[in-house]
């Protein structure tokens, strides 16, 4: 698992993120789990919060067999 | 095409749509409200056949007796039968009493049978009685009942096709077909969506006594690029879920579901990937950094289309070979490796 697999599916999202005034940062890879950090307009709306994580970790499972999950940072 | 009826119009509260295939369709109804034949609704699944069927029925002459919708996916083959006939009492365990069947129910108005290329062909002869005789005769029972019903069938795949295959009667193919409407799936009439989301946010941020949702540009993008395969039915699904779950009074990107965002991102990125309009005017953004942003997704996008191929992708991408190369290291996507350490962490606080 690399940092370039996991930046490749949040690069999917991210220019949408962008567009609606936020983003989405890889910041550490622990094992095989990912820490994000969620910034600007979703980061402070709890349902999106959990949305958008626990819909990147679905996308990651299935690009990246081994990967475990997104936690937040 | 002639304009649709005022009756039309006031009917139209049921069906949102301005395309062209859509008119076709609304100009297809208006022409037959005066008919009583056989409608044959074609579309996949979540087109809203059920929806086009009652709004046939409100705009015939039948509008004001029942219409009655049954879809013959849902029962046995016994089943249908008592269902769309009824029953006498003791015509089988537990029928207790009798009961009239769907097509004693819509007498006088419509039948909508949904599902029809569901139907064994066991059945299919019993139906086509039926629309030939026009009675029809309760299980156990033993005279015909007549039946003043307009029937319209549904179905979703291609009958024809069926009929060629040997899996649907080829005399009640006919007998069905005689005014055939297909429907349009969603991605064919991509213009009609923004009025769709509306309509449906409206109508589920209403329920929960909220009005006027806000909307942003990048969430109708991700709705104009996704490709809907369970069509409207889909989409009002997508629309009721963030209404429930919406909380901050703007439908932002995160409320989206990572079907819908990853699918309207499996696109290939013909068009730009996003708006590039900064949403305020006092948020400065980076121009550099939002076009190596883009350039990444591009190049991701080719090379996983690619499988990773670096010539083919440089092709998908019409530049050299070794330009891709040089654009990869710009972008720092050549810095995979998987050490646990963040080469370069942003210096924005998470919120």
């Amino acid at each position: 698992m690399t940092w370039q697999q996991i930046e490749s599916v949040l690069g999917r999202v991210r220019p949408f993120l962008q567009a609606d005034g936020g983003d989405i940062e890889l910041v550490e890879i622990d094992g095989h789990s990912a820490g994000v950090r969620l910034t600007g307009a979703c980061s402070s709306c709890p349902s999106a919060r959990m949305t958008l994580v626990l819909g990147v970790e679905a996308a990651l499972r299935r690009e990246v067999p081994e990967f475990d999950r997104v936690y937040l940072r | 095409m002639s304009a649709p009826s005022p009756q039309l119009e006031m009917a139209n509260d049921l069906v949102v749509g301005r395309s062209a295939r859509m008119r076709a369709v609304f100009d297809f109804i208006h022409l037959i409200r005066g008919s009583d034949s056989t409608v044959l609704i074609t579309g996949e699944s979540g087109t809203g056949k059920e929806v086009i069927a009652t709004l046939i029925h409100r705009t015939s002459r039948r509008m004001h007796h029942p219409f009655v919708a049954v879809s013959c996916a849902l029962f046995s083959e016994t089943l249908i039968e008592s269902e769309l006939f009824g029953h006498e009492r003791g015509a089988f365990t537990g029928a207790v009493k009798d009961r009239p069947g769907r097509f004693e129910l819509a007498q006088g108005g419509t039948i909508f049978l949904d599902d029809i290329d569901d139907v064994p062909l066991g059945m299919q002869v019993k139906l086509l009685r039926v629309i030939q005789n026009r009675t029809v005769e309760r299980l156990g029972g033993i005279r015909p009942i007549p039946v003043n019903v307009r029937i319209l069938a549904g179905a979703k795949r291609d009958l024809k096709q069926m009929v060629g295959e040997g899996t649907f009667r080829e005399d009640l193919y006919y007998r069905l077909n005689v005014l055939p409407l297909t429907l349009p799936p969603l991605r064919d009439r991509r213009e009609d969506i923004p009025e769709l989301m509306d309509f449906f946010f409206d109508r589920f941020f209403r329920r929960k006594g909220e009005e006027n949702p806000q909307i942003s540009d990048a969430v109708r993008q991700v709705f104009m690029r996704y490709d809907w395969p369970g069509n409207v039915r889909e989409l009002e699904n997508a629309c009721e879920r963030i209404a429930q779950t919406c909380t901050c009074g703007v439908i932002r990107v995160g409320c989206l579901a990572a079907n819908l965002l990853f699918g309207a991102t499996n696109q290939p990125p013909g068009a730009p990937v996003a708006d590039p309009q900064p949403t305020d005017s006092t948020t400065p953004i980076s121009l550099d950094g939002r076009l190596r942003d883009l350039e990444a997704t591009l190049i991701t996008w080719a090379l996983k289309a690619s499988r990773g191929n670096k010539s083919k992708a440089a092709q998908l991408l019409q530049v050299k070979r070794s330009t891709l190369g040089d654009r990869i290291k710009h972008c720092g996507l050549d810095q995979a490796d998987s050490s646990a350490a963040s080469p370069a962490s942003s210096d924005v606080d998470a919120a």
